[in-house]
């Protein structure tokens, strides 16, 4: 350690050797809090851009130098570009006559069916109704799983078993919460790996025939070097297979089992800095309640520490 | 294979080792460095990685890495060996025999593929003569028992469970007696998704081993995982005896090194492989073809019975 506090009070202007070592040292750390292998790569070697030729106040440590450059760059990362009011979009979808729709994605067992539910409890709190489309028609239980969450929270949920159309289903589904006036469809989606084609292909038939007002992408904060790419390729996916002139792509991210990583909060950057999309909610637990908005400043200190 | 991008890297760490004609320190420094960020990118755990390292350095002399030597066979075989060795806690795990009762208990993080993992268990062993049966010892999750249900009347394997009992401990307890008086000779018990930092779940984990006594236990990991299979899986061998180590979807596109990560934690063999939703995905685990596999076959081959 005793290299990162190495002074270079008396140098007037960094050189890029100046910051190796404190650069590994930091790059180390994030690769501990289980960020992408590329991604620490890519965030150091834009912290040195910044840094080298800068003039070095003086008495400071080049690794607190290095530290504070890096704080910068993932406030920067983190704080969403894109910033979506669920709620007062609800409001507006309402005046229009129509409900809201989200679609829940991503692969298998990451959580988009509890955090569906988490979300369905947190609109009920702010007085929306809600009803809940069993979109996953293939896993067996799939149905059962979403209908004693609709009991439990007294939403309304729409089903048609197993082996129909999901995009079919969340049609239909639509229709009948126009007609009940209902506010929002939260539309559950079976899991698929991102490399599945036939798979993929239905996800975005079931986007592009329901046009959803915004298509969540679930991932969980215990995925590794694969959560960017299964981000990035339900991206892809979604304008490549779909039939429409203007495919959709994700719009938010919910990042589940946040609370069984401790500290190693990689997860929650990588996905932000390669897709842009804004994490909207954090599931944190395993009850209704356990759903939190990202707090970027406790990642960046999780992060660094 | 999803696992051959890794390989890719290492064999082209490898060949542009070889083309430095004369290989001191700094050369081998290289190659290990771009193992290392391989390794990394497949999700290995960073204290492996360095242990890794450290082990690589040692077993390989750069004298030996001079002319008149294959300097890649050296290399080759010195990496080859630390990720065998990772795989291979040296001992084989249990397996059950035909005709003698035996229960087994599966475990693991929420959503690694246990339940799904059960039934696909429980045929392979059917098909083998056993008579298997499921009892869902789930009472968490909604809807645990319809799935383990649904699969296993399509599967046509008796499962014992309730809706309306909500103790674990006290479903296990009488599912494994029941399915005991019925002559089954395999007896798996599901359980809920579970993890370290949370103690009740854990404790209620060790009550579930206890009452159902266990065979073998297996650990469920989920191919995907990052830098946390370390602790989850080391903290659930802390726990209970954990004997063997399924890894699921590995039809999906991560490198699996998470899961390696996970095998050094429990020092338990990865015994099957999950290869896709359907029950029938599911394949025996061995570990070298698994590393050939890994490092991207090709002349990786030669090593496989040395
Ligand atoms: N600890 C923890 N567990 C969670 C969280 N969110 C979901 N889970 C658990 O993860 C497991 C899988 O959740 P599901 O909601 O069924 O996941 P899914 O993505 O719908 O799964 P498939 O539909 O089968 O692809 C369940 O045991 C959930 O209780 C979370 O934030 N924290
Ligand atoms: N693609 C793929 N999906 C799998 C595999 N194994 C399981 N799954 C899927 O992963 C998801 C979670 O599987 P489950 O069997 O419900 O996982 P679990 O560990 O029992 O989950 P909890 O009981 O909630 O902790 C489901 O959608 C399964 O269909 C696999 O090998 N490949
Ligand atoms: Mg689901
Ligand atoms: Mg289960």
């Amino acid at each position: 350690f005793s290299s990162l506090i190495q002074s270079v009070a008396g140098k007037a202007v960094i050189e890029e050797e100046d910051l190796a070592p404190a650069l590994k040292g930091l790059k180390d750390r994030l690769l501990v809090k289980n960020v992408a292998q590329e991604i620490t790569d890519e965030l150091s070697s834009s912290v040195a851009t910044s840094l080298v030729g800068k003039k070095m106040a003086s008495f400071t440590r080049i690794s607190t130098t290095v530290q504070k450059a890096m704080e910068e760059a993932l406030v920067r990362i983190l704080t969403p570009k894109r910033s979506i009011d669920i709620l007062r979009d609800v409001h507006a979808a309402k005046e229009q006559g129509r409900p809201y729709v989200v679609v829940f994605c991503g692969v298998n067992g990451v959580g988009k069916s509890t955090n569906l539910a988490k979300v369905g409890y947190w609109l009920m709190q702010h007085n929306v109704s809600v009803m809940m489309a069993a979109c996953d028609t293939f896993r067996s239980g799939a149905v059962e799983q979403l209908r004693t969450h609709a009991n439990r929270l007294q939403i309304s949920l729409f089903q048609r078993g197993y082996e129909k159309d999901p995009a079919l289903v969340a049609k239909e589904a639509i229709r009948e919460a126009i007609m009940n006036k209902i506010d929002v469809v939260l539309v559950d989606t079976a899991g698929r790996m991102q490399d599945n084609e036939p798979l993929m292909r239905a996800l975005a038939k079931l986007v592009h025939m329901n046009n959803p007002d915004l298509v969540l992408f679930v991932g969980e904060a215990l995925v590794g070097n694969d959560g960017v790419d299964q981000l990035m390729k339900f991206n892809q996916k979604l304008v490549d297979l779909s039939t429409s002139a203007t495919p959709r792509t994700i719009d938010g991210i919910l990042l589940t089992k946040f609370d069984t990583v401790d500290d190693k909060v990689g997860a929650a950057l990588s996905m932000v800095y390669k897709s842009g999309a804004p994490i909207m909610f954090l599931g944190c637990g395993q009850t209704y309640t356990d759903l939190k908005k990202l707090n970027v400043k406790s990642i960046i200190k999780s992060l660094l520490s | 294979m999803v696992l051959t991008e890794l390989g890719g890297q290492i064999s082209s760490a490898l060949q542009k080792m070889s083309n430095v004609t004369v290989i001191d320190q700094k050369a081998l420094q290289e190659c290990i460095n771009e193992i290392n960020r391989a390794l990394l990118q497949a999700d290995v755990s960073f204290k492996l990685v360095q242990t890794l390292a450290t082990n690589i350095k040692k077993t390989v002399n750069p004298d030996d890495l001079a002319a008149g030597h294959n300097k890649r066979k050296i290399m080759q075989q010195a990496v080859f060996n630390e990720l065998c060795g990772l795989l291979d806690p040296g001992k084989p795990s249990y397996t059950p025999k035909k005709g003698k009762q035996c229960v087994v208990m599966f475990v693991g993080l929420q959503g690694s593929g246990k339940t799904t993992t059960c039934t696909k268990y429980a045929q392979y062993y059917r098909k083998k003569g056993f008579k298997p049966s499921l009892v869902c010892a789930d009472t968490f999750r909604a809807g645990a028992f319809d799935q383990l249900k649904q699969n296993a009347t399509k599967a046509n394997i008796p499962f014992f469970g309730s809706y309306t009992e909500t103790d674990p401990v006290a479903i296990a307890q009488t599912g494994v007696e029941n399915f005991k008086k019925e002559n089954s000779d395999l007896i798996i018990v599901d359980t809920s998704g579970r993890h370290k930092q949370e103690a009740s779940l854990f404790e209620e984990m060790r009550q579930v081993s206890e009452v159902t006594k266990p065979d073998l236990i297996i650990f469920v990991m989920d191919s995907s995982i990052g830098q946390a299979a370390f602790d989850q899986a080391q903290a659930f061998k802390q726990s209970v005896p954990v004997g063997a180590v399924i890894i699921t979807k590995m039809d999906g596109h991560a490198k699996g090194g998470g899961a390696l990560s996970a095998v050094a934690a429990t020092k338990s063999p990865v015994i099957f492989l999950g290869t896709g939703e359907h029950m029938d995905e599911f394949e025996l685990f061995d570990v070298k073809p698994f590393v050939s596999r890994l490092l991207g076959m090709g002349d990786w081959s030669g090593f496989m019975d040395k």
